[in-house]
């Protein structure tokens, strides 16, 4: 446990191999931590609920940002991971009485499996056709989930799912959620922002521009679109685990081809290559669901619509765009600061 | 009682449904045979056709034909319409984007549907009568030849458009090799429109066909557009004859697996038969003229 513990953290620290170690946390990133600490302190409680939400959308995008925005393949059928580690927590939970740490750990590696039983085929494939597969998969999984009674609870599901509990601390409150959802994501972040900076993440930028050069260069392109793909898949079920802590209920309702066209609008309005876009545009998308819920049945077309205008006029991600605006003022602010500087 | 008893009339009923997913193959196959473009939003003309008819029959008392008629030229404006508001300001984004666009245009024509004409399942009646006919021992019903039938007549007029108009070999042009088409003087974002409007038609003649046998809701248009990709993929990617016969292979083959399998898993076979299809003959079953074995 205690090594297991060491490995974890080993994880998220930064690697002093690596290059750029100095940047690896910047100025903006602590701006950031600061932010999510005191959020709460300003908002009500059904807002907490919203960034509880948020949060888990936020690790599930982060997760397909890695698939999607750095290794630039389709997946369509992320819900289903969700779904697996949302099932793996509730079944693990209400049936074995298995404590929620293990269900969570469990419910990453059973995402984490089928990922990788699912991807060895299916990643061969590209645009359109992988698009397609995954969806596929997707649909699968929701056929099975509603057909298996015995395991899933069929269309009701599964009720009573145990509150996340820690070594006897219970998060029953929306407020411990809310830490517990955005700390776990914070450990996946800084997890994320050493993959794409080791040579695994370069690997992944290789493959998005040109499969033929990254293997050209003696990448093993198959093995790592399966590795990304199995990790993707093991965020995602790491998120269905706090999900079903959260809900405490699962059932199949929420796993449909909407939550996989959801996610995959979070990384591109992030942006592609980019880790905190997918994160803000999930609070963002989060918080549209909910305020267009309060129009009824117009949500849904109005969202629709919404999401044909993103797509025009902000292809490569909202995100990016206001990025590459931002670096270009901060560069000239620089710029200007450095001559008065020389000036003294 | 062994399952083999039901076949016979098993396969009547996959043969008929198998038309439908002909058809739905079929309008995938006519926009990528112009664009390389996939549509997701394919389903909801099907939708569309079947509620559009139903409403005009029910909401403003046509007679079925007209009803039928006005119904799908109202599809091909919307379908005209999607490519205009959705896909022309696109037709530079990648395949990603593309394919988000029209599913959110599918969601949008679903739900604005949904909104328009309400949430409840809609049923036509059949064109002729409901006392099944006696084919060699098989109850079919009349709906069922209407289906085959008008079916027959959409691939006749589409062969005859493909093969022997100017305007489909200009459309089959603009999509094998954009620069000659350029340079022959193809407007090829004009072919992609009629392209549009021409899958749109056939989804919509697909819908008035299937809404007197089946119940068409809001949200039945996504699967049957699904089934209707998976049908063009089974028989061979960007062929007509390949979408036609994957259409058929996968109706009966779906509708032949409720004799062994429960019913609740029947939507789960086609998907299994694409995985399967996508992993051993990504070809399809006919080979397509779009995907070489070495690139995929």
């Amino acid at each position: 446990m205690y090594t297991a513990g060491l490995w974890l953290i080993s994880l998220i620290l930064p690697d002093p191999h690596l290059p750029y170690r100095k940047e690896f946390i910047k100025k903006r990133d602590f701006v950031y931590l600061g932010a999510l600490l005191l959020l709460p302190l300003i908002l009500s409680d059904p807002l907490v609920y919203l960034m509880v939400l948020a949060g888990i959308y936020a690790i599930l995008a982060l997760g397909l940002s890695l698939f999607l925005g750095y290794a630039g393949q389709i997946s369509l059928g992320h819900a289903a991971f969700f779904g697996i580690g949302t099932y793996t927590t509730a079944i693990l939970t209400t049936r074995y009485a298995v404590p929620p740490v293990g269900a969570f750990w469990a419910s990453a590696l059973a995402a984490a499996v089928f990922a990788y039983l699912i991807g060895k085929p299916i990643l061969k494939l590209k645009g359109y056709f992988l698009a397609l597969a995954t969806l596929g998969f997707g649909e699968i999984f929701l056929v099975i989930v509603k057909e298996a009674r015995n395991l899933t609870g069929g269309v009701s599901g599964i009720f009573n799912i145990p509150w996340f509990s820690v070594a006897g601390f219970i998060f029953n409150t929306y407020l411990k959620q809310y830490y517990l959802v955005w700390g776990v994501l914070i450990g996946l972040v800084l997890f994320a922002k050493n993959l794409v900076r080791s040579k695994m993440g370069r690997s992944l930028l290789a493959v998005a521009a040109s499969e033929d050069a990254a293997s050209s260069v003696g990448i093993n392109v198959a093995q790592v679109k399966v590795g990304v793909f199995v990790l993707s898949a093991a965020f995602a079920g790491l998120a269905g685990s706090l999900f079903a802590c959260i809900m405490s209920t699962a059932n199949p309702e929420g796993f449909s081809l909407g939550l996989s066209v959801l996610i995959v609008m979070m990384v591109i309005m992030g942006g592609m290559g980019n880790l905190y876009g997918p994160i803000f545009a999930a609070i963002f998308l989060t918080w549209l669901t909910d305020m267009l819920g309060g129009y009824q049945e117009y949500s849904l077309p109005i969202f629709g619509v919404i999401l044909i205008l993103l797509l025009i006029f902000f292809p490569d991600g909202v995100g990016t765009r206001l990025n590459a605006r931002l670096i270009y003022l901060i560069s000239y602010w620089g710029r200007k600061r450095r001559r008065e500087r020389v000036d003294i | 009682m062994t399952p083999w008893v039901h076949i016979p009339q098993l396969l009547a009923a996959g043969i008929t449904i198998g038309a439908i997913y002909a058809l739905v193959a079929l309008g995938f196959v006519t926009i990528v045979r112009a664009s390389q473009i996939i549509n997701f939003a394919q389903g909801e003309f099907v939708m569309l056709g079947g509620v559009v008819t139903f409403f005009f029959i029910k909401g403003a008392g046509l007679p079925f034909p007209l009803a039928a008629l006005m119904a799908v030229t109202a599809v091909v404006i919307i379908g005209f319409l999607l490519h205009l508001l959705v896909i022309y300001p696109l037709r530079k984004a990648s395949v990603l984007i593309l394919i988000m666009a029209t599913v959110g245009a599918s969601m949008v024509l679903s739900n604005t549907s949904a909104l328009l004409f309400g949430t409840l399942p809609k049923a036509l009646p059949p064109f002729s009568g409901e006392h099944p006919l006696d084919i060699g021992g098989i109850p079919v019903a009349p709906q069922s030849l209407w289906v085959i039938g008008a079916t027959f007549l959409v691939f006749l007029f589409l062969y005859l458009l493909s093969h022997r108009t100017l305007l489909g070999k200009a459309m089959e042009a603009s999509s094998t090799d954009p620069l000659g088409a350029d340079l022959a003087g193809i407007a090829r974002n004009l072919m992609v429109f009629f392209a549009f409007g021409v899958s749109a038609g056939m989804g919509a003649i697909a819908g008035v066909l299937v809404t007197p046998l089946f119940y068409t809701s809001y949200n039945s248009g996504t699967l049957l557009g699904l089934k209707g990709f998976i049908a063009a993929v089974l028989g061979g990617w960007g062929k007509n004859s390949g979408a036609i016969l994957g259409g058929f292979v996968l109706g009966v083959v779906e509708s032949v697996s409720i004799a062994f399998i429960p019913s609740g898993y029947k939507d789960g076979v086609a998907f299994v038969a694409l995985l399967l299809i996508l992993y051993f003959r990504p070809k399809g079953i006919l080979g397509s003229p779009y995907i070489d074995s070495r690139r995929w």
